[in-house]
């Protein structure tokens, strides 16, 4: 059964609440190779930098975005005036305001509270995995199941990685390159959205832009110029597709 | 105390940037070219996050070009592409990763 799968060919049918968790849980279950040993590095720093456990517990539950905890323990051990370590924290987190944009209408039906708490849950990877199932299932019912599920999984990992990070200090080993694995699901997970030139081409276009952009850039903002670039691309791609019929694309 | 306020900035501020847009303020104040391009956000969103990871590796001198990774990204592009499988993704690029590092 291929459960493991990001794009199994059959789906149940109608599946319950339950089993959309459930499948929600599993998916993620692969990307934890790459997402664990983070959370390891992110508790680590966190006690090189000479954080009480405390202080190292309410930060890492008061906040799930990776990248931006680790610039932030690593700006504050460097003693970064507060303003900027905030500033720089918050650009990184840019992105995920485009998510929520392109997640929004997935969680047209649910509470402003719930929301609030699926914005708090939310990390790079249960977006990916919820927006790959939702574009394999259109319509289904318990999308939002999926990414509860697929959610708590990776939060639960996340926060006990840290605390064991802090614990054990740096437990993986150096030759492993285990961080490796996130950008080979994210590849994965791009598949499903591959389906037309429009979004081919857009796809295409982030990636140079992110090639070009992300060394050169400060703070991570290379990566939200790249998407920028990917998504502009993309619409001027339909633009003249539409205008040259010949060249035009079927959307299969 | 400092620390406090650093983290509670950094936390509210988050927080604020994940849910905008997921509580439903953008139909009414986005424009409508970028309501109607949705559907390019994930696939943007993962090409950029992913090209940058498959090419360069980091050093202390900054993000330099790694051929092994360019190599074992192309392979893994090619599993991902015909599996459509995490799991086999995972592990074809990290044997190719494996393979490459030693050969170059």
């Amino acid at each position: 059964m291929p459960i493991l799968q990001s794009s199994p060919d059959t789906p149940p049918a109608t599946p319950t609440k339950r089993q959309a968790f459930r499948r929600g849980g599993i998916s993620v279950l692969p990307i934890l190779l790459g997402v664990f040993p983070f959370s390891l590095v992110l508790g680590f720093a966190m006690k090189e930098s000479g954080l009480s456990p405390l202080q190292s517990a309410s930060f890492a539950a008061s906040v799930l975005a990776g990248t931006a905890q680790l610039a932030t323990v690593q700006l504050y051990a460097a003693a970064t005036p507060g303003v900027l370590i905030v500033i720089t924290a918050l650009v990184i987190n840019l992105r995920y305001a485009m998510y929520g944009l392109s997640m929004e209408p997935l969680v047209r039906h649910t509470s402003i509270p719930v929301r609030i708490f699926y914005a708090y849950i939310m990390s790079d990877q249960s977006y990916a995995f919820t927006m790959a199932e939702a574009e394999e299932h259109p319509g289904h019912p318990h999308i939002t199941s999926f990414f509860l599920g697929a959610s708590l999984v990776l939060y639960v990992f996340w926060q006990g990685g840290i605390a064991l990070g802090y614990l054990l200090g740096s437990v993986i080993p150096s030759w492993l390159p285990l961080d490796f694995t996130i950008p080979l699901v994210f590849l994965s997970l791009l598949m499903p959205h591959l389906k037309d030139g429009k979004r081919r081409f857009a796809a295409g276009a982030a990636a140079l832009g992110a090639l070009v952009m992300v060394p050169l850039l400060p703070l991570q903002t290379g990566l939200l110029a790249a998407i920028l670039t990917g998504m502009g691309g993309g619409i001027l791609y339909e633009f003249f597709a539409s205008r040259n019929p010949r060249k035009k694309e079927t959307t299969s | 105390m400092k620390y406090y306020a650093v983290i509670l900035g950094v936390a509210l501020g988050s927080l604020l940037i994940k849910s905008i847009f997921l509580c439903g303020f953008s139909s009414r104040h986005l424009p409508g070219w970028l309501m109607k391009n949705l559907d390019l956000i994930p696939p943007t969103v993962l090409a950029a996050l992913v090209a940058p990871a498959l090419v360069y590796a980091k050093t202390p001198s900054g993000l330099e070009i790694y051929l092994p990774k360019i190599l074992a990204g192309a392979g893994a592009f090619a599993v991902a592409l015909y599996s459509r499988n995490v799991l086999l993704t995972i592990l074809g690029g990290m044997l190719l990763l494996g393979l490459f590092s030693r050969l170059f």
